[in-house]
């Protein structure tokens, strides 16, 4: 770790989180979307505030884009942190460090907690929680679009957005009535807050488990089509032309989109000019369905030269035992060509973030039969490794990744997240610092949520975070510097 | 393929046993969760040892030492009083203590998980779970941390392998030539929804048959593209809403029951209709050949899926299902104890 000087020495898990973070980077590989820029850099943070970023002309020592880099810290446009009510599966403080973890400075919470977020004083009461853990990691409130989430009338979309929320959303499940996603969208418009819809058409999701397709047939699983997505997605953005007519500020948030037709009712709306924006998670990116029959290769290795999904049967891909419940998500698990679909729109820029969409559960709720273990994967520490398998397997670009992480998501949620991701003299400093040649294994024991298992323990993934920094606060550490 | 109990022995009891038990040729699989993970000369050793098991059913007071002071629980998550109690029968005939267990369906959700329950009966002395699930997939999560042998009974739509087995023993044993290679098997009906079929898929593309399946179009869904891959990526089958097709030429005919739920969901506008245009009738079996076989899983819905003519029909092998059944789960319960038990843990 030459490229971290004066990373103190190490003093015990925790025992200095959120302290001022005082560093010397030499001949580091700074990525920095904001301005488009990445190469090596010499950044000096003094205090918890950047004190000075110069970028090295030509080749600098070991410093390479395959090595240690820094990139501004993560912002998640999605995650479950299950307080109040599922304190057993993740609390606000462990949820944080998690997030940490991961190389998130940021993360919004969605509302869909026992009870959900529908009022002011429970925003302000996961602010207090927050503050409570001593993680630097700023917490983001999502407020109820619905009160109670019931899908009925409107949330108090005004005193939530007083209260500090960042946007609107039912999820967990779309908001199923129509007349209301119109009322939400003009509302939030006016307040000037995005909604954040979770597109399922659940006529078309029933008791569904599995992506309708080969996978599911063989495996007898419940299909759950494509057309559920596509179909509410299409919905959606009928009735934002319309809403954004009349209200201009206006904006749709489109979440863990999975589908390839999806991505790209998407692309055609932004081509329009719609004010609508998106994100993937990255277990959509990276596996498939073939999982569930006991495949374990990523979704770009699903695919043959010309692009037709391989058959994991014929190939002889299939090496663990199926029906795994850690792999029940909602959306579910798709095909190889939809998760090339969303691969190909983050990198066309159709895709503006990468939300982990963490949803974690306990082992009560998870290690039980497939069809009735409940839907999420807890994968907010392993965002940033699947998609590094993913940009060395040919795209995204690492700077693309990084910004579909940083500046896409902020972008989103908009001033509410604060100082714009970046670099910038005398601001505080927020950043990750991870190496990517340096690989870990996911075991539950290096993993600080307290949800349960996960579709990629045991596996070894790219990308250390060695260093966490929100707000000029040390966030995370490794505990065994190399 | 294995050369054990090539011989149509009228020995003892105990030569039965010597053959079939005490030194079977290296089964390798302590579960049978499914037909898919069997290799063909692996398909060719349970019929076989079936046949041995066939000898002691026939005896006056049928009985081997073979699973003697081996506890087998019947663990039923789905009422099923023919599977159940030819598992019972099976168990009972190889001297094993058997156990059953039925759980309501309301208590699935709700109270002690499925893995609390394996653990308990693991304890009280199970080696061999026979497990009946509504969950596709469900044994297989028991089979994960079971130190015993899982035996699936039938979990959701997914698979019944034992009764897959015992259709492939039931047609080798009276389809003329003794083999279904290019042989066409029709499966009727209510294949989306029915782990029989799935199961039959596997075994009979494996024995070579030319396999049809035949239902409306609401209720194939998925199997174009399935028979477009292939089963396991390589042995084709065909699919086709027309039953006359279907049906034209064929060796065999398995008829699938039809749920009452299915017209509730909008798959099909009603039994009546169902009957008319996919019921398995004498009028409509004049398309295939001469002696062409007639299978059910059971139960059936006489009028519906199948005329009463045709389920106790001359040409109809449902009783002989039933008795091959036991036989089946006879050499399954034997061959998976084989395989030994789980010692890590
Ligand atoms: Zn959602």
């Amino acid at each position: 770790m030459s490229a971290i000087a004066s990373r103190p020495a190490r003093t015990g898990a925790g025992a200095e989180i959120g302290r001022p973070v005082d560093l010397d980077l030499t001949g580091a590989w700074l990525v920095d979307p904001s301005t488009g820029r990445e190469g090596p850099a010499e950044l000096v943070v003094r205090g918890g505030r950047i004190d000075s970023l110069a970028w090295l002309e030509g080749a600098s020592g070991d410093a390479n884009e395959r090595g240690v880099v820094v990139a501004p810290g993560f912002t998640d446009l999605h995650a479950h942190f299950r307080e109040p009510g599922g304190e057993a599966a993740e609390t606000i403080a462990t949820g944080l460090a998690a997030a940490a973890h991961g190389g998130f400075t940021t993360v919004c919470a969605m509302p869909n907690t026992t009870p959900p977020i529908d009022r002011a004083a429970m925003v302000e009461a996961g602010r207090a929680a927050a503050d409570a853990s001593g993680s630097p990691v700023r917490l983001l409130q999502v407020g109820a679009a619905t009160a109670g989430r019931a899908g009925e009338q409107l949330a108090p979309l005004g005193e939530l957005a007083d209260a500090g929320v960042v946007g609107f959303s039912d999820d967990g499940s779309p908001i199923q009535r129509a007349d209301l996603l119109r009322h939400a969208l003009a509302y939030g418009g006016m307040l000037g807050l995005p909604v954040i819809d979770h597109p399922e058409d659940l006529t078309q999701t029933s008791g569904a488990e599995a992506n309708d397709g080969l996978v599911a047939t063989v495996l007898g699983l419940r299909g759950w089509p494509a057309a559920a997505e596509a179909t509410a997605v299409a919905r959606d953005l009928a009735i934002l032309a319309e809403v954004a007519r009349d209200v201009p500020s206006a904006r749709l948030h489109l979440t863990h989109l999975s589908t390839a037709e999806s991505i790209d009712l998407v692309r055609r709306a932004k081509a329009a000019g719609m004010p609508v924006t998106c994100d993937v998670t990255p277990h959509h990116l990276a596996l498939t369905d073939e999982w569930l029959a006991g495949a374990r290769r990523w979704a770009w290795q699903a695919l043959d030269d010309h692009g037709i999904p391989r058959d994991p049967w014929r190939d002889g891909a299939l090496e663990s035992e199926p029906y795994d419940s850690a792999l029940r998500v909602n959306p579910p698990l798709r095909g190889a060509a939809d998760a090339h679909a969303c691969v190909v729109g983050l990198a066309d820029g159709t895709v503006d973030a990468v939300a982990s969409d963490h949803a974690p559960h306990t082992q009560v709720d998870k290690a039980v039969e497939f069809g009735l273990a409940r839907r999420g994967i807890a994968g907010i520490e392993t965002v940033l490794g699947l998609l590094l398998e993913a940009v060395d397997a040919g795209q995204p670009s690492l700077l693309r990744a990084i910004e579909a992480l940083t500046v896409g998501p902020s972008r989103v949620v908009g001033d509410a997240a604060g100082a714009a991701p970046g670099f910038a003299e005398g601001a505080p400093a927020d950043l990750v610092i991870f190496d990517r040649s340096a690989r870990w294994t996911v075991e539950a024991e290096q993993l600080l949520t307290r949800g349960w298992g996960g579709p990629l323990l045991g596996r070894s993934l790219s990308g250390l975070v060695l260093l966490t920094v929100a707000g000029g606060r040390l966030a995370y550490e490794d505990a065994e510097p190399a | 393929m294995s050369t054990v109990l090539t011989e149509p022995s009228n020995g003892s009891k105990a030569e039965v046993e010597a053959t079939s038990l005490d030194r079977p040729p290296a089964w390798p699989h302590r579960h049978l969760l499914d037909t898919d993970v069997l290799t063909w000369p692996q398909v060719e050793l349970v019929l076989d040892t079936a046949d041995a098991m066939a000898e002691i059913v026939a005896k006056r007071r049928p009985r081997s030492d073979a699973l003697r002071g081996v506890g087998v629980t019947n663990l039923f998550y789905e009422a099923s009083t023919r599977t159940r109690v030819s598992f019972e029968v099976a168990a009972r005939h190889l001297s094993a203590d058997v156990v059953n267990v039925s759980v309501g369906g309301s208590s699935i959700e709700k109270g002690e998980s499925l893995l609390d329950t394996m653990r308990t009966l693991e304890s009280l002395g199970a080696r061999v779970l026979v497990i009946r699930h509504a969950v596709s997939g469900a044994p297989y999560l028991v089979a994960r941390e079971f130190r015993g042998s899982v035996v699936n009974a039938g979990d959701g739509r997914h698979a019944h392998p034992t009764q897959a087995l015992l259709d492939l023993y039931t047609l080798h044993r009276h389809i003329s030539g003794g083999s279904l290679r290019g042989r066409k098997v029709v499966i009727l009906g209510d294949v989306l929804h029915s782990r029989v079929a799935r199961s039959n898929l596997w075994t009979l593309t494996a024995a070579g048959a030319d396999v049809w399946v035949c239902g409306p179009a609401t209720l194939l869904r998925g199997f174009e593209a399935w028979a477009a891959a292939g089963v396991g990526g390589e042995r084709r089958f065909t699919v086709t809403t027309d039953i006359v097709a279907a049906l034209r030429d064929a060796d065999a005919v398995m008829a699938l029951r039809l749920q009452q739920e299915r017209m509730a969901a909008g798959l099909l506008p009603s039994t009546h209709e169902y009957a008319a245009r996919y019921g398995l009738t004498a009028e409509r079996l004049a398309l295939a050949r001469e002696g062409c076989l007639i299978l059910h899983p059971g139960p059936m819905n006489e009028g519906v899926e199948i005329a009463p003519d045709v389920a106790s029909g001359p040409r109809s092998l449902v009783k002989k299902q039933v008795a091959n059944g036991v036989a089946i789960r006879m050499a399954v319960l034997a061959l998976v104890t084989s395989a030994g038990e789980r010692s890590d843990r």
